[in-house]
């Protein structure tokens, strides 16, 4: 080997190291920060899921809606097949309604009920997040095209 | 029936996409011989490159503002009640006519490349024949892909409308920017695929990018940082930046770019680094075409995206994959021929550019890898998930506090072997200041954790040490300005981060059910809910509520913040109400009331808002600066 080669080679090998580090740091970092998103069947498949902060989507159900005072309420999300109940306080989006398609992101306690510090606003009408329609799909609930 | 009209109108405008076809292909062939087509010259062709798509645009144009239901995309993205300038801003509000901006704007670069003078003809005449071989293939898109043009046979009565949420001034000009700033890497691109196919990639071809990349730079920082204003004031969640992969697809390029323009200073001055420069110049335009892939083949679930037809986001991807092919093999093959054994001083400005460089590929793999897991896990698990915006701050932090110091020294050491120690005995009084008013505000706002004071020290140094390096006086003890473009630039980014930091430390949030006749408290000012009034606008109904700000009994703002219920499409949206200080903002937005009796306000003090918008104003206004000089200085020779 050359002496060009062998110190490219050294070179070469050197940051393919540095960078393998970065990369693994960064990975670490990433997968410490991943929110997975289920749907309430899914969920109750995954009980060990208890106590992470997680997004859940699905159908607002019919008469499930109450409020305890201006600010807290509770509503059920179904995907046709199981409901979990869903306690939330704060604000909720303009376009919040039951029997329409949301997001909640929050945390699966340990006694089934799900708290949740955010409810995810959509600004059209119509639309439905693609987790949801996924969701209603695999329970076979899916009535768009 | 179409009227007759609509039936010329298709017919031209489809007759116009097809000469500059033509002409493109002409253009193109110029690449392998340019004895094929002595005549028309490069020059001619790129005039009817331009007209045509020019009138094209301008056509489409005319079909909005008479709202001609006819052309199907008229038909789904306007409403004739609409107010004219969004019937103006429908024109790109939609996936086609976005798509025609974005090719005029290429056609446009073409364009003014060709007219530029001293410039080698063989090396020009390469280079547009690259820029139309792009410009053939978007074009050919545009016309069997999805085209602008196409026309219906019922006579609607009505269009279907523009998303409310894009009927902003703001979001008419939006894109545009945006898109110049993208496009501009494509000249940028074929610049260097010249530069390649020649083997001159030199100081002679640094002068000539320079101009380019610099305008397309400061173009897509504009893009980016209206995107960012649009969101601070109409999504109504009070943030500018949340990491979404839609913002993430525009600030990827701009990384990229934001190194290349570091490379391409040093490639002038010392003739070094040319294959870096020249896979820089490549992974910009491969990321801006990329930003625009995941933004319009519906990939994303966000307001930006027009359209889901995996057709176009296939055409974009091999479009993509071809490029970075053609282009990588080509440097494979040619990029020994390019390098010149100059090496660089261990300490010296062009090792710490260097060394930024590296930071900003690292920031740039953050980036690309928290916006393409989610789609891989989605796409190979069919998993579902989310990245937390506290992986990027968490992450990018310590980089940012190290490429603050870079940011900082580089401009101070010189070309060759600087001693380090020298530089720093030279700067201790600016080293003391920013020490000492560091320690003050951590003190005083009692800020103690170790990334936030040091990010505020290292930028601290960095602004004050931009600012007195641009002031100079010369024998005379008159006032020089050196390096303008650059300092201000730099002391912007300075000023950008502290007011990110701080923002992202003292913001506070309160929420609110309020009654007509209410007191609401945030910090020392109390908010009297007056009234709520209902407004009928032409495209819209609104609910507006009447807050009184006051502080110690004197009334200093009235706030309005607004719901609006829109009809074309039925949408319904909140209008946040601002106050711009120039220490803080105050934001207040309602919702739409769960009862009767109270509504839902959230009231946000968001500090430094004013300062960060200014930042970025001074990064914006320093990239023109640096285009502009170098333009004049480029013409002067």
């Amino acid at each position: 080997m050359s002496n060009l080669v062998k110190s490219r080679l050294i070179k070469f090998l050197l940051s393919l190291i540095i960078v393998s580090i970065a990369v693994l740091i960064i990975i670490f970092n990433l997968r410490d920060n991943i929110i997975y998103f289920y749907g309430p069947t899914e969920l109750l498949k995954n009980s060990n899921k208890q106590g992470q902060i997680m997004r859940l989507g699905g159908l607002v159900s019919v008469d499930s809606f109450q409020n305890e005072t201006d600010s807290i309420f509770y509503f059920s999300i179904t995907d046709g097949e199981n409901k979990i109940d869903v306690k939330y306080e704060g604000i909720l989006p303009n376009l919040f309604a039951e029997g329409k398609g949301v997001v909640v992101e929050g945390v699966y306690m340990n006694d089934g009920r799900f708290i949740a510090n955010k409810v995810l606003a959509k600004h059209d009408e119509n639309y439905m997040p693609p987790e949801v329609i996924e969701t209603l799909k695999k329970t076979g609930k899916w009535q768009g095209e | 029936m179409a009227g007759r009209m609509s039936l010329y109108i298709f017919y031209i405008s489809n007759f116009l996409l097809l000469i500059c076809l033509i002409a493109s292909l002409m253009q193109s062939s110029k690449i392998i011989n340019n004895k094929i087509f002595t005549k028309p010259g490069v020059i001619v062709l790129a005039y009817v490159q331009l007209i045509s798509i020019l009138l094209s645009f301008l056509i489409l144009i005319y079909l909005f503002l008479i709202s001609d239901f006819n052309f199907d995309l008229v038909y789904f993205n306007s409403h004739s009640e609409k107010p004219l300038i969004y019937k103006f801003s429908g024109v790109w509000g939609n996936h086609e006519g976005s798509m025609l901006l974005w090719i005029l704007i290429l056609v446009l670069f073409n364009f003014l490349f060709a007219l530029s003078r001293r410039i080698s003809e063989r090396f020009k005449e390469i280079t547009v024949a690259i820029q139309s071989i792009m410009i053939f293939g978007f074009v050919a898109f545009l016309y069997f892909l999805s085209n602008p043009f196409a026309i219906n046979q019922n006579n609607f009565f009505d269009g279907i409308g523009l998303n409310p949420i894009l009927q902003d001034p703001l979001l008419a000009i939006h894109p545009p920017v945006l898109y110049v700033g993208y496009v501009g890497f494509s000249l940028v691109f074929s610049l260097a695929i010249a530069g390649l196919i020649t083997k001159e990639v030199d100081q002679q071809w640094a002068s000539i990018v320079k101009p380019w990349v610099f305008s397309a730079w400061a173009f897509l920082t504009a893009g980016i940082a209206l995107g960012s204003f649009w969101a601070y004031y109409e999504l109504g969640w009070g943030g500018y930046w949340f990491w979404d992969p839609v913002e993430n697809a525009s600030l990827m390029p701009w990384i990229a770019a934001t190194a290349l323009i570091h490379c391409v200073l040093i490639l002038q001055k010392r003739n070094v680094m040319q294959s870096w420069t020249i896979i820089l110049a490549i992974l910009t335009f491969s990321l801006s075409l990329v930003g625009t892939f995941l933004v319009r083949s519906g990939i994303l679930n966000s307001v930006h995206t027009f359209a889901s037809d995996p057709g176009r986001g296939l055409f974009i991807l091999l479009f993509i994959f071809l490029i970075l092919v053609f282009s990588f093999s080509l440097f494979a093959y040619n990029s020994e021929k390019i390098n010149k054994i100059n090496s660089m001083s261990l300490v010296s400005r062009g090792t710490g550019i260097q060394v930024n460089n590296w930071l900003l590929i690292t920031i740039l793999t953050i980036v690309f890898l928290g916006t393409m897991y989610p789609l891989a896990t989605d796409l190979l698990l069919n998993k579902s998930l989310t990245v937390g915006p506290k992986y990027y701050s968490t992450t990018i932090a310590p980089i940012i506090i190290l490429f603050l110091f870079f940011m900082f020294i580089s401009p101070r050491l010189g070309w060759t072997d600087t001693k380090l120690y020298k530089i720093i005995i030279q700067l201790r009084y600016l080293i003391i200041t920013s020490l000492t008013i560091t320690l003050l505000i951590s003190l005083y706002f009692e800020l103690f954790n170790l990334t936030e004071i040091l990010i505020i020290f290292f930028s601290l140094l960095l602004v004050i040490s931009s600012v007195t390096a641009s002031i100079n006086f010369n024998k005379q003890n008159i006032l020089v300005r050196t390096n303008l473009g650059q300092n201000l630039a730099h002391a912007g980014f300075g000023i950008l981060m502290m007011a990110v930091v701080s923002n992202a430390v003292y913001s506070e949030e309160r929420i609110y059910n309020a009654k007509v006749g209410d007191n609401l408290q945030l910090q020392k000012y109390i908010f009297s809910f007056d009234k709520i009034e209902q407004v009928e606008e032409s495209n819209y109904n609104s609910l507006k509520a009447y807050f009184l700000m006051k502080k110690d009994g004197k009334l200093i703002d009235t706030f309005t913040p607004e719901i609006r219920f829109y009809s074309n499409p039925p949408t319904i949206t909140s209008e946040a109400s601002i106050l711009h200080k120039f220490f803080s903002d105050i934001y207040l937005v309602m919702n739409v009331p769960q009862d009767q009796q109270s509504i839902s306000v959230r009231m946000h003090i968001k500090p430094f808002m004013t300062i960060l918008w200014l930042g970025t104003l001074m990064i914006i206004i320093g990239g023109i600066i640096s285009a502009s000089i170098r333009f004049g200085r480029f013409d002067e020779k």
